[in-house]
C-alpha cells in the first residue's frame, strides 16, 4: 500500500512538473503562432486559375505560368479553381488572409472586393498592355472600368463572353428559315415552325439559374428597366415590361417552352439542346463547343447569331474576365509581369482557341484564331465589337448585382407562367422585391 | 540547526498538489484536447454564425452590427414565408410517410420467410447510395422528356399525357417529398426493426391468452413497446429533413417559382448573392424551433440509455 502511494508520488503532478508542462506547451504554441524566420520562407507566386470546361485551355493557362515561373527565376504554384466555386474560395481566403498573389476573377467579384481594398490597382499595366495592341475594345474597357469603386482599374481582362443564339438550322432551313431570327418576334415565329414532339422550339431558362437572366436582356429589349438612371430607384412595372410578359405569355401558351425549363439547373438548357430536344437556346457558346467534340453532326446543324432585338433594339451584354492582383501580395512586380505575359498575343491565339472568350484587345481580332473559321469564336468576336456594358441600359452597381442573383425577373416569368399570376400582380411583386433590394444600397 | 537545514538540503520535502485535486487536475488534462476541438469546431462557428446574421457581412468584410435588419428584410419577402410553408410541409408529410412505410416494411421483415437477409438488405440500398446520385437518379425520372416515370406511364396506357413533374406547382412538391421519401425510409425502417425486435414475446403471449387480436396486440403490446423509438426517430428525421438541402436544391432548386423552396435553399441563394449576413439570418431563424427538436431528441435518448 505504501509502495503503491510512493509510486504515485513520485510519478504524480509536483507543482515543478506543472510549470514545467505549462512553459513547454506556452512554447509550442508561440512557435507554431509565429512565422517561421524569413531565410526559411521560401518566396513563391500563386496563382489561381478559373478552372473552365476545356482540360486544354486549363492546361495551356497552367503550362505557361509554370513555364514563365521557370525561364524567370519565379517559383510559381499555380492552383485552377472551379468557377463556380470562386466566391466561396475567395470569401474563405479573404477572411484568412491566404488570398493568392494573382488570380482569374469575374467581373462582380472583382467589384465587391475592390471596394474593399482587396486588390492592387493596375492602371499602368492596363495602359501598357492596351498601347501595346491596339487599345482595349470599348465594351469590356467600360465595363471593367473599376476607378469609382477602387480609385483605379483593379482588372486586367483577358476575355469577354456573353449569350449567343444557338439555333438548329438543319430544322430551321427545311422549314424555310434559312437566316436567324432578327427579332424576339421572329424567333417565335421560326419556333412555332420546328416545334414538333419530341422537340420544343425554345430551350430558354425560366428557373433561378444564371442562365434565366437573360430574360432581363428580352425585357430590356422590349423598353423595360429594372431600376431609374441613378440606379436607385426600380421601374420595374411599366407598359414596356408588361409588352415583354405578352410575348413571353404568348410564347408559353403556344407550347414553345422545353418542359421542365422552369426548374433547370444551370446545364438545362446545354443539355436539352445536346439530346435534341429544343431549337434555339441563348447560350455562351460551350454547348458550341460539345456538340463539336461529341456529336459533330448536331454541330453542323447549328448556327451562331447575336440575341435577337426588341422594339427598342439589342440588349446583348458583355462579361469580362478578369485577372488582377492583391494588394497584400509581395510580389506585385512579378504578378504584373506574369499578367503582361499572359496578355501577349502568342499565348491568347492558343487560348482562345481552346477556350470560350472573345478578344477584349483590337488587335486581337486579327490573331487566326477569328479569322472566321470558326463560327463560336466569330460570334464572340462580334460580341466583343457590338455588345453592350453589363446592365446596359440599366445602370451597373451594387444593387443590380444583388438584384441579378435574386433572379427576380426570372421569378417574375414563374408567376405568370407557372402560378397563372396577371401581369401586374406578378410586376408588382418583382417591383416590390426588387425595390427592397436596392434600399439595402 | 545547521544539522537540520543540511538534512533538509539533502532531502527536500517537495511541494504537491492536494491528491483529489491532483486526479481532477489529470482528468481535466485528458479531456481538455476534446473539449477545446469541440469549441473550435461546433462552438465558435455556432456563435460565429449567430453573430454574423446580426451583421452586414459581405464578402471582404468585417461588416457591422446592424441589429434586426436581415430578420426584418427576410420577413418581409414573400418567398420567405413560401420557406417556412414549404419546411413545414416537407418535414410533416415526408416524415409522416416514412413512419407508415419504415414501420409497414418492419412489422413484415420482423416475420420469417425466406430470404428475409436478403430483402432486408435490399431495403437499405436507397440509405447506402449517395444522396448525390440518388436525386439526380430521381430527376432523371421524372424527366418530361424521356424521364422513366413518364415512360411507364405512357407506355402502359396509364395516364397518356406527359407530366413536367417538377416543372409544375401542382406535383413540384409532391415529387420531392416521394423521393425524400425514398432516400430516407430505410433508416425509420432499420431504427424501427431494432424496436420492434426488443419487445419481449411474453407479452404477445400473454396478449394472446388474453384473446387479444391481431390489431389488439399491436396497438396494445407493438406500439407502447416501441414508441420511444418512434419518437426519437420522429425528432431526429424531422432535424435532418428541415435541414435538408440536396433533395430539393438537385430536383428543383426551389422551383418552379417558390413552390418547393426551403429553408437551407434560401440560405444557399443568400450565399450566392455574397450577403453572407442575410444567409446567416436564414439559417438562425430556424435554429430556435431545431434546438428544441434537438434538446427533446437528445434527452430522449439519454433517458432511454439510463
Amino acid at each position: 500500500m505504501t509502495e503503491t502511494s510512493d509510486t504515485k508520488n513520485k510519478s504524480g503532478w509536483s507543482r515543478r512538473r506543472v510549470l514545467t508542462t505549462a512553459a513547454s506547451g506556452l512554447a509550442l504554441a508561440a512557435a507554431s503562432g509565429f512565422p517561421m524566420p524569413a531565410i526559411a520562407q521560401t518566396k513563391k507566386l500563386t496563382y489561381w486559375g478559373g478552372l473552365i470546361f476545356s482540360d486544354d485551355a486549363n492546361k495551356l493557362l497552367s503550362d505557361t505560368i509554370t513555364a514563365w515561373g521557370a525561364a524567370n527565376g519565379v517559383e510559381t504554384e499555380v492552383v485552377m479553381i472551379n468557377q463556380n466555386e470562386t466566391v466561396q474560395k475567395v470569401s474563405a481566403a479573404v477572411s484568412s488572409n491566404t488570398m493568392p498573389d494573382a488570380l482569374d476573377v469575374g467581373l462582380d467579384l472583382l467589384l465587391l472586393l475592390s471596394r474593399q481594398g482587396v486588390f492592387s490597382t493596375l492602371d499602368d499595366l492596363y495602359k501598357k498592355i492596351g498601347d501595346a495592341q491596339g487599345g482595349w475594345f470599348e465594351g469590356p474597357d467600360r465595363a471593367s472600368d473599376t476607378t469609382a469603386a477602387a480609385g483605379g482599374r483593379t482588372g486586367i481582362p483577358f476575355g469577354v463572353n456573353g449569350n449567343l443564339l444557338l439555333r438548329r438550322k438543319d430544322l430551321l432551313e427545311p422549314a424555310g428559315f434559312t437566316e436567324a431570327p432578327k427579332t424576339w418576334e421572329e424567333l417565335v415565329t421560326q419556333a412555332v415552325a420546328i416545334n414538333k414532339a419530341p422537340v420544343s422550339g425554345l430551350g430558354l431558362a425560366l428557373s433561378n439559374v444564371g442562365d434565366a437572366n437573360v430574360q432581363v436582356n428580352v425585357l430590356q429589349s422590349y423598353g423595360g428597366r429594372i431600376a431609374d438612371d441613378a440606379g436607385k430607384k426600380v421601374t420595374i412595372k411599366s407598359e414596356e415590361t408588361r409588352a415583354y410578359l405578352t410575348w413571353l405569355k404568348d410564347a408559353w401558351d403556344k407550347g414553345l417552352f422545353a418542359p421542365g425549363n422552369t426548374t433547370w439547373d444551370g446545364a438545362g438548357d446545354n443539355q436539352a439542346y445536346l439530346s435534341g430536344q429544343v431549337g434555339f437556346i441563348a447560350n455562351t457558346g460551350s454547348v458550341g463547343i460539345a456538340a463539336k467534340k461529341d456529336d459533330p453532326e448536331l454541330y453542323d446543324g447549328s448556327a451562331f447569331s447575336p440575341l435577337p432585338a426588341g422594339p427598342k433594339g439589342t440588349i446583348s451584354p458583355i462579361t469580362p474576365n478578369l485577372r488582377a492582383i492583391t494588394k497584400a501580395s509581395a510580389m506585385q512586380d512579378e504578378a504584373k509581369a506574369l499578367i503582361e505575359h499572359l496578355s501577349s498575343p502568342d499565348f491568347m491565339n492558343a487560348y482562345f482557341n481552346v477556350a470560350i472568350y472573345g478578344p477584349v484587345l483590337k488587335n486581337q481580332q486579327q490573331l487566326p484564331a477569328f479569322d472566321g473559321s470558326n463560327p463560336i469564336l466569330t460570334g464572340l468576336l462580334g460580341l466583343a465589337q457590338a455588345g453592350t456594358a453589363p446592365a446596359y441600359p440599366d445602370v451597373y452597381n451594387s444593387a443590380w448585382a444583388d438584384f441579378s442573383s435574386n433572379f427576380i425577373v426570372p421569378k417574375m416569368c414563374q408567376r405568370v407562367v407557372v402560378d397563372g399570376w396577371d401581369f401586374d400582380k406578378a410586376m408588382d411583386e418583382a417591383q416590390t422585391q426588387g425595390q427592397a433590394i436596392y434600399d439595402k444600397y | 540547526m545547521t544539522l537540520a537545514i543540511d538534512q533538509e538540503r539533502q532531502n527536500p520535502k517537495r511541494w504537491r498538489l492536494p491528491g483529489g485535486f491532483r486526479i481532477k487536475l489529470f482528468a481535466y488534462a485528458l479531456v481538455a484536447p476534446v473539449i477545446i476541438l469541440i469549441l473550435a469546431l461546433v462552438a465558435y462557428p455556432f456563435l460565429f454564425a449567430i453573430w454574423v446574421s446580426f451583421t452586414d457581412q459581405v464578402i471582404g468584410s468585417v461588416g457591422q452590427f446592424v441589429g434586426f435588419k436581415n430578420f426584418e428584410y427576410l420577413a418581409g419577402t414573400a418567398t420567405f414565408w413560401s420557406a417556412i410553408w414549404n419546411t413545414v410541409t416537407i418535414v410533416l408529410v415526408s416524415d409522416g410517410l416514412k413512419l407508415i412505410i419504415g414501420l409497414g416494411l418492419a412489422l413484415l421483415v420482423h416475420q420469417k420467410f425466406p430470404g428475409r437477409g436478403i430483402f432486408r438488405s435490399f431495403l437499405m440500398l436507397p440509405w447506402a447510395m449517395p444522396a448525390f446520385v440518388a436525386f439526380l437518379t430521381w430527376r432523371v425520372l421524372y424527366q418530361p422528356i424521356g424521364g422513366g416515370i413518364n415512360l411507364i406511364l405512357t407506355q402502359t396506357g396509364i395516364y397518356p399525357q406527359v407530366v413536367d413533374w417538377l416543372g409544375q406547382r401542382s406535383t413540384a412538391m409532391g415529387s420531392v417529398i416521394v423521393a425524400s421519401v425514398w432516400r430516407g425510409f430505410p433508416f425509420w425502417f432499420v431504427s424501427l426493426l431494432a424496436a420492434l425486435q426488443s419487445v419481449p414475446k411474453e407479452l404477445y403471449e400473454a396478449a394472446i391468452v388474453d384473446g387479444a387480436n391481431v390489431w389488439q396486440r399491436f396497438w396494445s403490446v407493438t406500439v407502447p413497446g416501441i414508441l420511444p423509438v418512434i419518437i426519437v426517430t420522429t425528432l431526429l428525421s424531422s432535424i435532418w429533413t428541415a435541414n435538408g438541402f440536396e433533395h430539393v436544391w438537385l430536383l428543383t432548386a426551389g422551383g418552379p417559382s417558390d413552390a418547393t423552396m426551403v429553408f437551407p435553399v434560401l440560405a444557399f441563394f443568400g450565399m450566392q448573392t455574397q450577403r453572407i449576413g442575410e444567409a446567416a439570418a436564414v439559417s438562425v431563424y430556424m435554429l430556435p424551433v431545431l434546438a428544441i427538436l434537438v434538446l427533446f431528441a437528445t434527452s430522449l435518448m439519454m433517458r432511454k440509455e439510463d
